[in-house]
Order: structure tokens, then C-alpha cells, then sequence
């Protein structure tokens, strides 16, 4: 052993002398090198943030990709005169001056590194800055990444929005090379798929003269490109909708009822997604635009969920294709009247003409004979009171009562009470209805692209389940759902050639009668013998019937769009192709 | 024997002369014209673990050594539960501390001692030349060294490597066993490869090659050339440094204090740096050798490997001939943990030797 020991003070010898040589070395043959260096403090790094992947449509539009900006950025230690600076860019951009100079003077862990001050300057801007540079030492005009939204707010819900990376998310995401600064998605799908669409940020190492101008380039990393979506929304259909609901507060949503493609989401009051801090308002106003009213808008079903009484009536036996109830205006529950919509009665009604005209009485009878527990059986069975799982964030799940806080039956018999649903978990239904049973998963992405065009993962339709409802059931439903578009009280819905089966709801009835707004809906599919179409329009301030001709404009649309669309599939299908080659996102 | 000076003494009083330096270091990098400051300033936090140690450092003294002899077994399993628990709930810089109130406890720091304690225990009472001696002393490190590992705190973890292999080596293992050790360390490391995660192996590819990575740690390795280089023979002067007062480095004041150093004295300070340490260790070698007992001399050992290996690793970091690893400098860094460690390790040494020339 004191051998080894001695053997082992000579390592230490060895380890110390080694670490002399390297002082010395730069210490004294570097020196003039490294004094220099240091004098001059002219190392800097250049971050230029991370790139994402772009979004296309079910066709191949963008939606979504990141553009080259102009940012202005200023180097902390190279501010030699903050209060000039700050002078002459309140005059350039109008922006306030005291506010300038404490961001300019805002102490910072690292001196050196750019930030930000403004981003995607305009060429008169950039014009301006360059002819002051003179007087902007240590501020910069750096190439930089903006998001462009095709839609703009159109599509902000559907999209989302991108935003500078919170502290919280730092510490969970620095792993993932996401540094102070870095955008990341923060809503919409630019959440749901943030992991996939965001790529890797790139930048370089300088140096740089006593002024801050880059020398030359010590090193580099080049960015690396997120993965692009491609979507089941078509954009023509999207446009159609948000033109069709124009600056009505309320929302659409349109699906493929053969397999839960969603090929429209538009919900309003809506924000513009390249700037969004404009439109913080309080999240519980219910003029609040960051609220998804498709899937996170928890209204009464109203009347459109009389299709759900419906079939459990048809279904359970309780009532017969030609029972008819006579209704007289009113009834009485208990010690309380209840209203039919239509004071003087709709008279005799089988269930033939009771769901066109949408009447209570007849409803509300039968779903007194129902019971409340077998029609929230039914409602269960179409999985309302659970999200549907649409892939993205923030879905609510609605409300299905209890049978004891539900209202009673014929309160729930008409959508009224304590049953609470989602725009989306209507259009699942009315999905189901048009496709003969099957509750198909909406979703939103059909399929990740890598940067070279490579597909990466497809996502298929899920069934998630299949809904038992017998021929004769869906025969009456469908010629009722036909007839409230015809004669009933959706007629204004009619489009010439296109038969359209739908059922109309108005929520907050009580409202109507306090001469208060009401939230008028309309579920629809079309056309009505081969739906290729199920869609759920929501008016925050509207009538029923105004829902429905807006879902009529929009279908009209759709189909006059579709065969203009088939005349140029080849073309479209080249476009779809040659797709990827276009999206290596920042050069 | 009696015309040396007692080591022990010497060792106390180097000590001192090396946490005083430590504080003057730590007082210059408060002066940092951005650190952006919470609460007390460090060396003044620095003054209260000093402080702290030196009062534990004073009873140590006198506990002799061979307690801990009999409390390795606890200590050990404190020590795994502690690292369990690091992990579970730990914050901070790649989540190493426990926050205890005020205290940010940092058990692999502890864990270091208490190796050094399990291993001198179990090599003194096996036969070291036996395979499966030294096989039971890669079970003892591996589990620690892993937990740490997995942290990820490579630097510390590589220490206990050297610490093992240094101590068995110097216990008398035979050299063919630790070649092969060595070997199917070398063959095994693909596994842990596969078992790390993909941010653990990037940092371990950045740890390697830091130029992967030329906007953090590339850059950090460039700095820290440029702070001492620019320093030259007799150094910008006492609170002169310009590179470490601009927040250059962002961790100079732990990991990277040799740079301050080097940029302020100069080769002249770090000159006397290296030699001061060079006298400690020779003083502890020393103690090491007069002790007779196998379980002190192998305490004494691994406490030297220690020392040794973390200075070689943080000023070779530091100097740009090893990869960034988070390996603090014995009495000159600041942290609590790291500082308190250093003292009992110290307090260890001088018992071995007040107890061996009592014989």
C-alpha cells in the first residue's frame, strides 16, 4: 500500500502540473489573444428562436406557417445611451418612451444575449431604423420567425395562437432545448400538437465590433424544421361558415357524419391570434373571445334534444308511429303550467307533425310516460355529459344530470332542465343519426407530415360505438328531421336541390319571455338520403330559425363549391404532392 | 516525525487560508454589474456555512474516526433514501437540492463522504484480492452512483467512479481485476445508454462535446478560456475582472470561480492557488501514510482522491481541457452543502492523526 501511495503523490504531481501547463499556456503564450478578446467583450450569440411546422387544409392550403420577419432587438451591454435610444425609437414606432427605457434598462442575467423589442417591423419601419443607426448603438434589425394565420381570426379557435414560453413551461420544456423567449404554441391545435409542429432553434455565435456589428461568424447551428399537419377542415368550408355567422357572436361546427372528419370549427366573438394580449378581457364574460363555444360552450340542448326523447319513445314502445296527444297550449305538471312554444296549441299531433313543429306539449307528454331515467338512459347512450375527445385542448365535458336534479321529465323531454351540451356533442349525435347509429370520434388532424414529406402518423376515424336504433325508429326520425325543414320550423333552411334533415332548438326559453336574447341552434345533416354533411349552428343572440338559414346558406355553399371542386381534382391532387417540398420553414 | 510541523495543524490553518480566499472571490462576483441578486449577497452566505463548518469541523476533531466506522451501515442507508427522495421531490439546477426551510440540502454532495466511510469499511474487513470483494464494492457504489447518476449529475457521479476505483486500487486490489472491471465498465455503458432519457443523453453528447452546442456550453467553454487567458501574469487586479463582472459565465461563482481567480490574480494566483493545494494534499498524504489502522488509511485515501479529482475536474473544466461538469472546488466554490462536506472531510484528517500518534 505505500507504494501505491507513493506511486500516487506522483499522480498528483502529474494532475497539478497539468493544470499549470494549461494556465500558463493561456496566460502567458495566449495572452495578447485572449486580453483582446476580453477588451473588446465581442463574443455575442444570436438565437433565432424556433421554427414550426406549417398547417394545410384537408387539400393542401396553408393554414398556417411561419413567415421571415424583421425584429427589432437590442443588446443590453451594447446600449450606450439608453435615453437617446429610447428617444428616437418612441419617434420611429410611437411607442411610449418611459416604457421603453425601463425595458432598455431592465436588468438581465446575460448582457450579451438580443432581445427583443419589437417584432415583424414593416419596411418603413426597418427604412427608419437604418437611417437612425447612427443613434442606436447596441439596438438591431435581426431576421426572425412570425406565424401567419391564412384565416386570421376565422380560424383562431380551430389554430390557436403562439405566445413567448411562462416560466412554468421553461422548466418543464428546457429539456427540449425551449429557451427564455422562445414561442411556443399556447392554444387550439398550435397547443394540442405543439411537441409535433415545433422544430429546433438555430442561431450563431459572433463577433463583433466596439459598435455591436457582427464581424464574422464564429459558429453556427442551423435550425431544424417542426413536422407540418395536414387537416380534415377544408378551408372552403371553413370560409363558407365564417362568412355565413359574419359578426353574430356564436358558433359552427361542421363534420363528415360518415367518419367524425371535421371540416369546419368556427366559434365568435373570435381574437386575432398574432395579437391576442388585445383582446384579454375577463375570462368569465360571456362576450369572452378566448372561449371555444364548439367545444367548450355548455348550453341547454332546447328542442333539438326532443330527437333524443324521440327515440326512446319510438324504441321503448311507449308510444306508436300514429299515437296522437291533443295540445292545447299548456299543461299542467304538478302544480306548474307548461308551455307549447305556440300559445293557441298545434291541436291534435302524432309524432309525424310534433317534431316539425317542435311541439312541447306533445314532448312533454311523452316524456312524462317515458320517466326520467329512461331518457337520460338514451342520452347517455350518445355520450352526452362526457367529452367527445376532439383533439384539442380545453373541450368541456357538458352536463348530464342525475335523475334527481334533472328538472323532471318533461322539463328534459324538451332540452330543458339541468341537461347541458356541448355544440360538438350535438353534432356527434345528429352525426349518428344521419350514418344509422354510429357515434364516430370527431377529430381535427388527419395526419403529421415530416419536414421531407415523409408521413409520419396517419390518424384514423374511431368508432366509439355503434348505437342500436331500429329501422322503423330512424325511418320516422329521418322523415320528421326532413319535414321540420320543409313545413316545419326550420323551413327557412331549404335549399334548391339539396334536401336537408335538421331539428331546431331554442335554449334559455324563460329569457324569450322576459323579452330577453335567446340562443337559438340547428342541427342539420344533408343531403338528407347520403349524408356527407352534419352540422351544429349555435346564435348566442338569435332565433332558431335564423340558425337554421344560416346553416342553409352554408350547405348551399358547400355544394356549389364541391362541383366547381370536381372539375379540378387532378390538379388538386398535383398540389397535395408536391406539398412538402415547400415547407422547410426558416431558410 | 517531531521536526515536521503537525499536519493536522497544517491542514486546519490551509483551510482557513483557502476559505478566506474563497470569500474574497465570492466578494468580487457580488460586485457583478448583472447578477440579478436575492436577498443576501453570497459571501455573505458563504460567511455563515464557513462558520457553520468550521463549529462542526471543531467537534469533529475530536469524535474519533472509528465511529464512523460503525455507523457506515446507517449513514449508507440514509444516504439512498436521501437520493430516492432528491429525486422525487428535488428543485433546483437540475433538481439536485432538497429545500429544507431556508437550506438547500444537496445529498449527493454527502454522499460523497459517506462512500469514502462504506468503502474504507468494507475493503479493511474483506480480502481485496478476491474478485468478489471487489465486486461487492461496485454493488456499493453503483447504486448511489446511479441514483446520482439519473439526477443527471454526471460530474459527481464520475467522481465516485474515481473514488472507487482509487480506493480499491490502493487497498491492494490486484491489477488485472480492475483492468477488467474497468473493461466491462467500458462494455456495459451502452446499456445505460439505452436506459437514459433523450434529454439525459443530449446532455451527455453536449457534456462531450460541448461544441455541439455553441450557444450554451460552447460558449461557456470559450468564456471561461478568454476570463483566464485575459488575466495574464499578474491579473486585472482585485475587483478589476471585467469578464466575470459581465455576467459572461453564469455560474462563476460555483463552478466557474477559478476563472475569477485567474482573471483578477493573474498565474500569480494561481500559482499560489495550486500550491496551496498541493501542500494540503502532500499534508494529507502524509497522514494518510502514518496511520497504520486500514480502515483510517483508506478513509484518508479516498478523502485525498477526493479532493483531487474535484480539482483537477473543475480547473480543468474550467481551463478547457475537460468537458463542463458541475464539479465544485473544494473550499472556494459556494454552496452550503459542498462547503460543510469539505469541513468534516477536513476535521476527519485531523483526527486520523491526533488518534495514529497516539499509538
Amino acid at each position: 500500500m505505500e507504494q501505491r501511495l507513493k506511486i500516487f503523490q506522483q499522480f498528483l504531481r502529474f494532475l497539478l502540473g497539468l493544470l499549470l501547463l494549461q494556465c500558463i499556456n493561456l496566460q502567458v503564450f495566449h495572452f495578447s489573444y485572449y486580453r483582446k478578446l476580453s477588451d473588446q467583450n465581442c463574443i455575442r450569440t444570436i438565437d433565432l428562436g424556433i421554427p414550426r411546422g406549417k398547417i394545410f387544409d384537408r387539400n393542401g392550403r396553408i393554414l398556417a406557417e411561419d413567415k421571415t420577419c424583421f425584429n427589432l432587438v437590442y443588446v443590453p451591454y451594447d446600449l450606450k445611451n439608453p435615453e437617446e435610444v429610447a428617444s428616437v425609437l418612441s419617434s420611429i414606432f410611437g411607442m411610449d418612451r418611459s416604457e421603453l427605457l425601463t425595458q432598455l434598462n431592465k436588468k438581465s442575467s446575460n448582457p450579451f444575449e438580443r432581445r427583443i423589442l419589437k417584432r415583424s417591423l414593416s419596411q418603413s419601419e426597418i427604412a427608419a431604423v437604418s437611417e437612425y443607426a447612427f443613434k442606436l448603438s447596441g439596438v438591431f434589425v435581426q431576421a426572425g420567425l412570425d406565424r401567419q394565420y391564412t384565416l386570421g381570426d376565422g380560424a383562431a379557435h380551430l389554430l390557436g395562437y403562439t405566445g413567448e414560453v411562462s416560466q412554468e413551461d421553461l422548466d418543464m420544456l428546457k429539456d427540449e432545448g425551449v429557451k427564455a423567449g422562445h414561442y411556443i404554441g399556447k392554444y387550439g391545435l398550435e397547443k394540442q400538437y405543439d411537441e409535433v409542429l415545433r422544430g429546433k432553434s438555430g442561431g450563431y455565435q459572433i463577433e463583433v465590433d466596439a459598435r455591436g456589428h457582427q464581424r464574422r461568424i464564429l459558429k453556427e447551428i442551423a435550425m431544424v424544421p417542426g413536422n407540418n399537419l395536414v387537416l380534415t377542415v377544408d378551408q372552403i368550408v371553413q370560409e363558407a361558415c365564417i362568412n355565413a355567422l359574419g359578426d353574430r357572436s356564436g358558433s359552427i361546427i361542421v363534420m363528415d357524419p360518415r367518419n367524425g372528419e371535421v371540416l369546419a370549427l368556427v366559434s365568435k366573438p373570435s381574437f386575432d391570434p398574432l395579437n391576442v394580449r388585445k383582446y384579454l378581457v375577463s375570462p368569465y364574460s360571456n362576450k369572452n373571445p378566448f372561449l371555444d363555444r364548439v367545444i367548450a360552450g355548455q348550453y341547454a340542448p332546447g328542442s333539438i334534444f326532443k330527437i333524443i326523447t324521440e327515440i326512446a319513445a319510438l324504441e321503448s314502445g311507449e308510444i306508436g308511429e300514429h299515437d296522437r296527444i291533443e295540445c292545447t297550449g299548456s299543461m299542467e305538471v304538478g302544480d306548474r303550467i307548461f308551455h307549447c312554444w305556440k300559445e293557441e296549441g298545434h291541436g291534435w299531433v302524432d309524432i309525424n307533425l310534433a317534431l316539425p313543429f317542435s311541439c312541447n306539449i306533445f314532448f312533454g307528454t311523452v316524456g312524462a310516460k317515458l320517466g326520467v331515467n329512461k331518457i337520460l338512459e338514451y342520452a347517455k347512450l350518445f355520450d352526452f355529459g362526457k367529452p367527445t375527445g376532439i383533439d384539442l385542448p380545453g373541450e368541456k365535458p357538458g352536463n348530464l344530470p342525475s335523475p334527481e336534479e334533472s328538472g323532471g321529465p318533461v322539463n328534459i323531454a324538451i332540452g330543458q332542465g339541468a341537461i347541458l351540451t356541448t355544440p360538438i356533442q350535438l353534432c356527434m349525435m345528429i352525426s349518428a343519426i344521419a350514418n344509422g347509429g354510429n357515434l364516430w370520434k370527431p377529430f381535427i388532424t388527419r395526419k403529421i407530415v415530416a419536414p421531407d414529406g415523409k408521413t409520419i402518423k396517419e390518424f384514423q376515424p374511431t368508432l366509439k360505438k355503434t348505437i342500436f336504433i331500429s329501422e322503423e325508429t330512424l325511418t320516422i326520425l329521418r322523415r320528421g328531421l326532413k319535414n321540420v325543414v320543409k313545413f316545419g320550423t326550420a323551413a327557412g333552411a331549404s335549399v334548391a336541390g339539396i334536401e336537408i334533415a335538421g331539428k331546431t332548438g331554442t335554449a334559455q326559453v324563460a329569457q324569450r319571455e322576459l323579452g330577453l336574447p335567446t340562443r337559438g341552434a340547428f342541427a342539420c345533416y344533408a343531403p338528407a338520403d347520403s349524408p356527407s354533411i352534419a352540422m351544429v349552428v349555435v346564435l348566442d343572440e338569435g332565433s332558431s330559425s335564423q340558425a337554421a338559414r344560416i346553416a342553409g346558406a352554408i350547405i348551399k355553399k358547400i355544394y356549389t363549391a364541391e362541383e366547381v371542386r370536381s372539375e379540378t381534382t387532378i390538379s388538386e391532387t398535383q398540389e397535395t404532392q408536391t406539398l412538402p417540398s415547400g415547407s422547410q420553414g426558416f431558410e | 516525525m517531531e521536526n515536521h510541523a503537525n499536519p493536522g495543524k497544517t491542514l486546519m490553518i490551509l483551510t482557513s487560508v483557502l476559505v478566506a480566499l474563497g470569500m474574497l472571490l465570492l466578494y468580487s462576483a457580488s460586485r457583478s454589474i448583472s447578477t440579478i441578486q436575492t436577498g443576501l449577497p453570497v459571501y455573505i452566505k458563504q460567511v455563515i456555512w464557513a462558520i457553520l463548518g468550521a463549529i462542526i469541523a471543531l467537534w469533529l476533531k475530536d469524535f474519533d474516526y472509528r465511529h464512523w466506522n460503525k455507523l457506515a451501515h446507517a449513514l449508507y442507508f440514509i444516504t439512498l433514501i436521501l437520493l430516492v427522495v432528491v429525486l422525487a421531490i428535488g428543485t433546483g439546477r437540475a433538481g439536485r437540492w432538497i429545500k429544507i426551510g431556508w437550506f438547500n440540502f444537496q445529498p449527493s454532495e454527502f454522499a460523497k463522504f459517506v462512500l469514502i466511510v462504506v468503502l474504507a469499511r468494507y475493503f479493511s474487513i474483506r480480502d481485496v484480492q478476491r474478485f468478489s470483494t471487489l465486486f461487492g464494492g461496485v454493488l456499493i457504489t453503483g447504486i448511489p452512483f446511479l441514483l446520482i447518476l439519473i439526477q443527471p449529475n454526471l460530474g459527481t457521479a464520475f467522481l465516485f467512479i474515481m473514488i472507487f476505483f482509487a480506493m480499491a486500487y490502493l487497498a491492494g486490489a490486484k491489477g488485472k481485476h480492475l483492468l477488467i472491471l474497468l473493461i466491462a465498465g467500458i462494455l456495459m455503458s451502452p446499456l445505460l445508454w439505452m436506459g437514459l432519457k433523450d434529454y439525459q443523453k443530449q446532455r451527455l453528447v453536449i457534456f462531450l462535446n460541448p461544441w455541439k452546442d455553441p450557444l450554451g456550453k460552447g460558449y461557456n467553454i470559450l468564456q471561461s478560456k478568454i476570463t483566464i487567458g485575459s488575466g495574464g501574469i499578474i491579473g486585472k487586479g482585485f475587483l478589476k475582472g471585467t469578464q466575470t463582472k459581465l455576467a459572461f459565465l453564469p455560474e462563476f461563482h460555483t463552478d466557474f470561480i477559478f476563472c475569477l481567480l485567474a482573471e483578477e490574480f493573474g498565474l500569480i494566483g494561481v500559482l499560489v492557488l495550486l500550491f496551496l493545494y498541493y501542500v494540503f494534499l502532500t499534508q494529507a498524504l502524509r497522514i494518510t501514510l502514518t496511520t497504520q489502522d486500514p480502515f483510517g488509511r483508506l478513509v484518508g485515501t479516498g478523502i485525498m482522491v477526493m479532493f483531487i479529482v474535484q480539482i483537477f475536474v473543475n480547473i480543468g473544466m474550467a481551463s478547457g481541457i475537460l468537458p463542463v461538469a458541475g464539479i465544485p472546488l473544494p473550499f472556494l466554490s459556494y454552496g452550503g452543502s459542498a462547503m460543510l462536506v469539505c469541513f468534516i472531510c477536513v476535521a476527519t484528517l485531523y483526527n486520523l492523526y491526533k488518534n495514529t500518534t497516539l499509538f
